[in-house]
């Protein structure tokens, strides 16, 4: 039974000296990180990389200085989200023209890959060495992007840290509906039928099936909805009108309308097969969010707060979050009572959360700077290109 | 127990926390080398397979790549790749009859004009001289086998093989 919540408070703030020390560590490795676009000739790129470092520098301090994760977290995740196609869009029409892939580019092999394929990359390779993708395994100079190896192992190393979390710090798709959801202060549609829930793994067994027996990237052919900020299939007849036709449908729908009604990633939520993927190293995690159950009134704020409905009635009264949680902080934050935390796997659950959320930013926000902040970076010296 | 579990939680966040620090040092590349090293290769479809055999022309060569054949139900037809590079020294039409599988015996004539543009649209006339290999009228970059385009410095005609 729902009871009305308590006033909400926010935690106490930590002192500004205290908060500056805690962000000391990550000031340098942001220095680290964009020490490298120095090494180049390119004025732009040095000064969107010193932008992108203090504005990574600055959300850290303060998720330090308020305790709180998600409010700041989302200023990188939309800014990622945002600045992504504008790099990559850049990039494509700088190297051929435009931003449909023509089929002589796919036979040389300069698609560029992204990480979402890789699920479906998995049964083909296993069983016959091959990879059903028109890219390149190591870098191309001629090609976007830096190679299929690179994103693998890009991937593997942050999956390793970061796990399910690559969904809230490191996916520069999901941003653009993370902003569309927080732009309503209240939902126009309030109830959304739990079973949509099962929706990413039904279009991940779909794709990763259909992907071996046509031995193509199937969701890439037919229903990224990214496509429609990054790159399409040249429509050079009906069948490409057709699938550009779905690219757009589903971008407009599961990333601009539903996010605006639902105030939920409606994308990551119902469809993405890549995010059902990477649920899966939710259990190889140390990290995770419990719900302290000694301090919880059901009031249900976390679950209305959760933009992937990955709590509900049933994992609040267990004290977890379900398998789809990808860590953002939003229930956290959301929770009047302190009630859900942070937990490292095989402590006590609310003995030093902020412990466990310090452990966690760190990791995370490491690879945030490094991955996210160049998509940042990237973005911001095509403006700086562009315009200035 | 529970002493232990939390100091295990504590050692592998701590473990997660060093792991960060080497990813951009260490662990991508050492994981993108592995990747690389595991023998994997992209769907002949996309790349052509690789060649067999070189027919040397007047100032050119023409790569004769290994036929290809599609996996399960894949949307393809089985195809030979034939390259004609590079395109700088080609003449302004090409009509040549090729030997496909090196058996003394042209398989194939193969028409086509070379533009001087690189982003003009191409298409070719392949009149089949043996029933192994399909005929094309006018075809330009229909689907992965059946083809004519340009790429980098070279133009690939890819003619479907009958299926038997």
């Amino acid at each position: 039974m729902a009871t009305k919540p308590q006033t909400l408070h926010a935690p106490v703030p930590r002192s500004v000296g205290w908060s500056l020390l805690l962000t000391l560590p990550m000031a340098i490795w942001s220095a680290v990180i964009f020490s490298r676009s120095y090494l180049q000739p390119n004025r732009s790129l040095q000064i969107a990389s010193t932008a992108t470092a203090a504005f990574m520098v600055l959300l850290f301090f303060l998720m330090m200085r308020t305790r709180r994760t998600y409010r700041w977290r989302r200023w990188f995740f939309v800014a990622m989200g945002l600045l992504f196609p504008v790099g990559f869009i850049h990039e494509v029409v700088a190297l051929r023209g435009s931003m449909g892939i023509p089929i002589e580019e796919m036979i040389a092999g300069r698609t560029p890959f992204c990480f979402i394929p890789i699920p479906l990359l998995v049964l083909p390779a296993a069983l016959t060495k091959t990879l059903v993708f028109p890219g390149h395994i190591l870098a191309s100079p001629s090609a976007a992007g830096g190679g299929m190896a690179a994103m693998a192992a890009i991937w593997l190393a942050m999956t390793l840290v970061v796990g399910k979390a690559w969904c809230s710090y490191v996916c520069f798709f999901g941003g653009i509906e993370e902003g569309m959801a927080a732009v309503p202060a209240k939902p126009k549609v309030k109830k959304i039928d739990p079973r949509w829930r099962y929706g990413p793994w039904a279009v991940l067994l779909a794709m990763v099936l259909l992907s071996l027996a046509f031995f193509e990237p199937t969701y890439c052919m037919w229903l990224c909805p990214f496509k429609a900020v990054s790159e399409y299939v040249a429509a050079r007849n009906v069948v490409g009108l057709i699938q550009n036709g779905i690219f757009i449908v589903l971008f407009a729908g599961l990333v601009i309308v539903l996010p605006l009604l639902t105030k939920k990633r409606t994308q990551c939520s119902f469809f993405c097969p890549f995010g059902a993927f990477q649920s899966i190293f939710n259990k190889t995690s140390v990290f995770d969010v419990k719900i302290d159950q000694s301090r919880c009134q059901p009031c249900v704020l976390c679950e209305k707060s959760c933009p992937t409905m990955s709590l509900n009635q049933q994992s609040i009264t267990k004290g977890e979050t379900l398998m789809s949680c990808m860590k953002c902080g939003a229930c956290v934050d959301a929770c009047p009572r302190e009630a859900v935390v942070w937990h490292i796997r095989g402590t006590e659950v609310a003995v030093e959360p902020e412990r466990a959320r310090l452990i966690f930013l760190y990791a995370a926000w490491a690879m945030a700077v490094m991955f996210g902040g160049s998509v940042i970076a990237d973005g911001l010296q095509t403006i700086l290109h562009v315009i200035v | 127990m529970k002493s232990l579990k939390a100091k295990l939680g504590y050692t592998g966040a701590g473990l997660t926390l060093f792991a960060a620090v080497l990813v951009p040092f260490v662990l991508w590349g050492v994981f993108s080398k592995g990747f690389a090293s595991l023998g994997l290769h992209v769907d002949e479809v996309y790349s052509g397979g690789p060649t067999v055999r070189t027919i040397q022309g007047t100032g050119y060569t023409i790569d004769v790549h290994r036929e290809v054949i599609p996996h399960f139900f894949q949307r393809e037809n089985p195809f030979v790749e034939l390259a004609w590079k590079p395109v700088g020294v080609l003449p302004p039409r090409i009509s040549e009859r090729v030997d496909i599988d090196g058996n003394g015996t042209p398989d194939v004539l193969v028409s086509f004009d070379v533009p001087k543009d690189p982003k003009a649209m191409l298409h070719v006339d392949v009149e089949s001289l043996n029933p192994r290999y399909e005929s094309m009228r006018n075809v330009g970059k229909e689907k992965f086998s059946r083809l004519i385009v340009r790429v980098d410095d070279a133009i690939l005609v890819r003619i479907p093989v009958a299926e038997p």
